[in-house]
């Protein structure tokens, strides 16, 4: 084989190699997120301290407090019902029974107390074809 | 009576697409001039009959028929005229007829413009664009046909308040225009393999239509983004969501093509490389139509429950199997002309670049999908999260923008030790001294100090090529600087046209790395109408509050002023709506953009925004909370993007030497065949 033509593959195959390592170690470091159902959280299958929990908002369940930045709420996957609360800026999207990911811990009195909230709604947003279907907010 | 025609005109169009592909085929086949224009013709009916289904969903939507589901969906009576419009692309069925008519628009442009020309391509690119037509059509027939109708309801549902926007208005047609205008190019380079003209004939006649489709591509995520930052009301503009990694994931491997179709058209490399890159843009295009309306990653169970992810699946698997399918199989006809030097050379650059965008492409097309694998593999759905995506990518892009500035300026086939230090040794020490200053004035973070290092070097390079062109013609031909650099710039369109991108790239990653590097954050709570709030220099006073009634809405005004250093800079005036149709509330934040710097210390805040965000108020006291968040450089992204479409269209003008250069390559190929026979 020409011999520029393999320095060219071992060039080629260095820098891929390099992409698929940074790629592998990142994938090691925390940033991925599982979505466990509220059945089961509310049955405490899962271990740690931090939850992401994914369901439905219950319809008129929603409460806010007008001038400040609470929100309770209960959400479902059908089979069980958890409380809500949270401090933040609420997304637009976030509306009587769309798909929420809230994530925190449990607190006191048996509600949840999410940290972050997460709101899709993809059958009114089936038009925005390119942004933020979803989008983060609180800290 | 108009609905019906609509819904004739669809189904007609579906056989007139299928007659242009068969007859297409033929005519590749046979050589038969007739079918040619036959499927000519078909093309031209196509477009008739889309557009008349395309007219009357517009004429339903302008005149109410709430008969017609979509409309009831989308519309209502009250709905301004504008939004009435661009529901039509508000909708899933909507936005599909609009991708089908834009095909349709594009397959008759094409096909005119080359009416002359390319008489061995043109039977295959169009029975290409026509089987792409026939898939269109036979979903909007078959699973969500955009005039279906039904009982009426007295009044619409109407249009998400959140996509009631005027850049909402526009951003889905943009992207539209750049995911169906890759197919153009996608049907000329499978006509070439088809026809076995390997050239770089496909490559020369497809440049605008790429160049157009990357642009469309570019500014439809900007302009997606920018809704997404003005509008949703989070302070930031992009969160590596699925539906903007569908249309991301194309723009990548586009912008590898439009560099690698270079080396294919000045040295006659890389034709097999090309060929890929422009099936799996294409691919991709369409993979982010169906990634965004399957559902898929929600859950794999939505995906086989939902109407069109697995029409959409079975075409794409079509599409990929069957493209590469043919390109293996002419892969005898694909051989380099040419052979690579030495590493360091504008090849090896170009070759690099190349690997790192369709690697980024890889990685985000794995990031994005592992919901599905992992729902796949373990029965759990795993989602990647923004941290993840950062750290895979952010290092790759600075190796691209640091060879943005080397690649349009290093030698072909092998640079030398003196060249090399001559273009670069500059831009380096200027880089270096810029970081150095930016390190001193307590700019800590890596990234973005190898982010500003790499942008002041692109600069340079950049920079350096325009006056190195100005003053070499000014040596020759006795000119004025100025009016060498517009000669130079004016007879090298193309070239310069490109530098300019270049600069305007770096624009956005000013942009980019500014504001997601430093963005600061304060909130206030429970706050009562005459608080003042400071900031970051910055002093909000929340002044008073009002109700506001409109047809639509009602809003909770929040009156606010937002002074610095006792001057007075805007009244910035939040709101909280809420909306009869809809019960959530929707947030209306305040920005004030710091466009000219007040003095000389806020001179590292041009471009910055203050963005104001009421988070809730209550209507009657006006107790309210709001978060602020100060994004630095933001507004460079933006100006980028506007730099980007002039760079872009300079590169796009009409240029004497390139249609000379066409004309000769369509010459020797009529010549070579003449030979041959």
């Amino acid at each position: 084989m020409d011999p520029r033509k393999i320095k060219f593959l071992v060039t080629g195959c260095v820098v891929a190699g390099a992409m698929v390592a940074l790629f592998a170690v990142s994938l090691n470091q925390p940033g991925s997120a599982y979505y466990i159902t509220v059945s089961e959280f509310v049955q405490g299958r899962t271990q740690g301290d931090n939850f992401r929990i994914n369901g439905k908002v219950v319809e008129k369940s929603v409460e806010r407090q007008g001038g400040s930045a609470d929100l309770a709420f209960k959400m479902t996957d059908g089979t069980s019902v958890l409380p809500v609360r949270y401090h933040g800026v609420v997304p637009d999207t976030f509306t009587d029974t769309c798909d929420v990911v809230v994530e925190g811990e449990m607190g006191s009195g048996g509600v949840f107390a999410a940290h972050t909230l997460l709101a899709k709604c993809p059958s009114k947003y089936e038009s925005a074809a390119a942004a933020g279907a979803t989008h983060p907010t609180g800290s | 009576m108009i609905v019906l025609i609509g819904q004739y005109a669809l189904l007609l169009a579906v056989l007139t697409a299928l007659w242009g592909m068969v007859a297409g085929a033929l005519a590749g086949i046979s050589g038969s001039d007739g079918l040619v224009a036959s499927s000519r013709r078909a093309i031209c009916a196509t477009f008739a009959l889309v557009t008349t289904t395309v007219l009357a969903l517009e004429h339903s939507l302008l005149t109410d028929q709430f008969g017609v589901l979509y409309v009831a969906q989308n519309s209502h009576r009250t709905q301004p005229i504008p939004y009435k419009i661009s529901a039509l692309w508000s909708g899933q069925a909507g936005s599909l007829l609009l991708w089908a008519w834009i095909l349709s628009l594009f397959a008759l442009a094409a096909v005119l413009i080359n009416r002359r020309r390319n008489r061995p391509l043109m039977p295959w690119v169009q029975a290409v664009l026509s089987g792409i037509q026939v898939f269109f059509g036979y979903v909007l027939v078959l699973v969500t046909p955009p005039l279906a109708v039904g009982i009426a309801p007295a009044d619409g549902v109407g249009m998400n308040p959140l996509l009631q926007n005027y850049w909402m208005m526009i951003h889905p047609p943009t992207l539209y225009l750049g995911y169906v205008g890759v197919a153009v190019p996608f049907a000329f380079g499978m006509a070439a393999l088809l026809s076995r003209q390997t050239g770089d004939v496909w490559i020369r006649t497809t440049r605008r239509w790429t160049i157009f489709a990357w642009l469309c591509l570019g500014t439809g995520i900007l302009l997606g983004s920018y809704w997404a930052y003005i509008e949703l009301g989070w302070g930031g503009y992009w969160a590596w969501d699925p539906v903007e990694n569908a249309s991301f994931m194309p723009w990548l491997t586009a912008t590898a093509f439009l560099h690698s179709v270079i080396l294919q058209e000045q040295k006659r490399m890389l034709k097999v490389w090309n060929a890929v890159l422009v099936i799996l843009t294409f691919s991709l295009a369409i993979f982010g139509t169906f990634l965004t309306r399957s559902g898929v990653l929600n859950s794999v169970h939505a995906f086989t429950g939902s109407g069109l992810g697995p029409h959409f699946g079975v075409f794409l698997a079509v599409l990929v199997l069957g493209s590469l399918g043919l390109l293996i199989w002419r892969l005898p006809d694909l051989r380099s002309e040419h052979r690579l030097d030495s590493l360091i050379s504008r090849e090896s650059s170009f070759l690099l670049n190349n690997l790192i965008f369709v690697g980024i492409a890889f990685a985000v097309f794995v990031l994005t999908t592992w919901p599905i694998w992992s729902e796949l593999a373990t029965g759990r759905n795993v989602s990647m999260g923004v941290p993840i995506f950062n750290r895979v990518t952010i290092p790759w892009f600075l190796v691209l923008i640091a060879l943005s500035g080397v690649g349009p300026v290093i030698a072909w086939r092998r640079a030398s030790l003196r060249s090399l230090k001559n273009a670069f040794l500059g831009p380096v020490i200027i880089a270096a001294a810029v970081a150095a200053g930016l390190a001193a004035a307590g700019v800590r973070q890596v990234y973005p100090l190898l982010f500003y290092f790499c942008s002041v070097f692109v600069f340079g390079t950049v920079l350096g090529e325009f006056w190195r062109g100005a003053r070499a013609r000014q040596a020759t031909a006795s000119e004025s600087f100025s009016t060498a650099l517009g000669r130079l710039v004016w007879r090298n369109k193309r070239r310069y046209g490109g530098y300019v991108v270049h600069l305007g790239i770096i624009l956005c990653v000013i942009g980019i790395a500014g504001s997601s590097a430093y963005k600061r954050e304060f909130t206030w709570e429970s706050v009562r109408p005459g608080t003042t709030m400071d900031f970051d220099g910055f002093r909000l006073t929340y002044d008073r509050h009002r109700i506001e009634t409109m047809p639509e809405h009602q809003s909770v005004v929040m009156e606010t002023t937002l002074t610095r250093n006792g001057r007075t800079l805007a009244v910035m005036t939040p709101e909280r709506r809420s909306f009869q149709r809809v019960d959530n509330p929707t947030t209306e934040v305040a920005i004030y953009s710091m466009i000219l710097p007040r003095s000389v210390r806020d001179l590292a805040r041009v471009g910055e925004d203050v963005y104001l965000v009421p988070v809730s108020v209550d209507e009657r006291s006006g107790l309210a909370s709001f978060k602020v968040m100060v994004n630095p450089f933001v507004n460079w992204l933006w100006l980028g993007g506007v730099v980007n479409i002039l760079g872009t269209l300079l590169a796009v003008l009409p240029d004497r030497r390139e249609r000379a250069m066409l004309a000769l390559t369509l010459e020797e190929n009529e010549e070579n065949k003449a030979a041959v026979a």
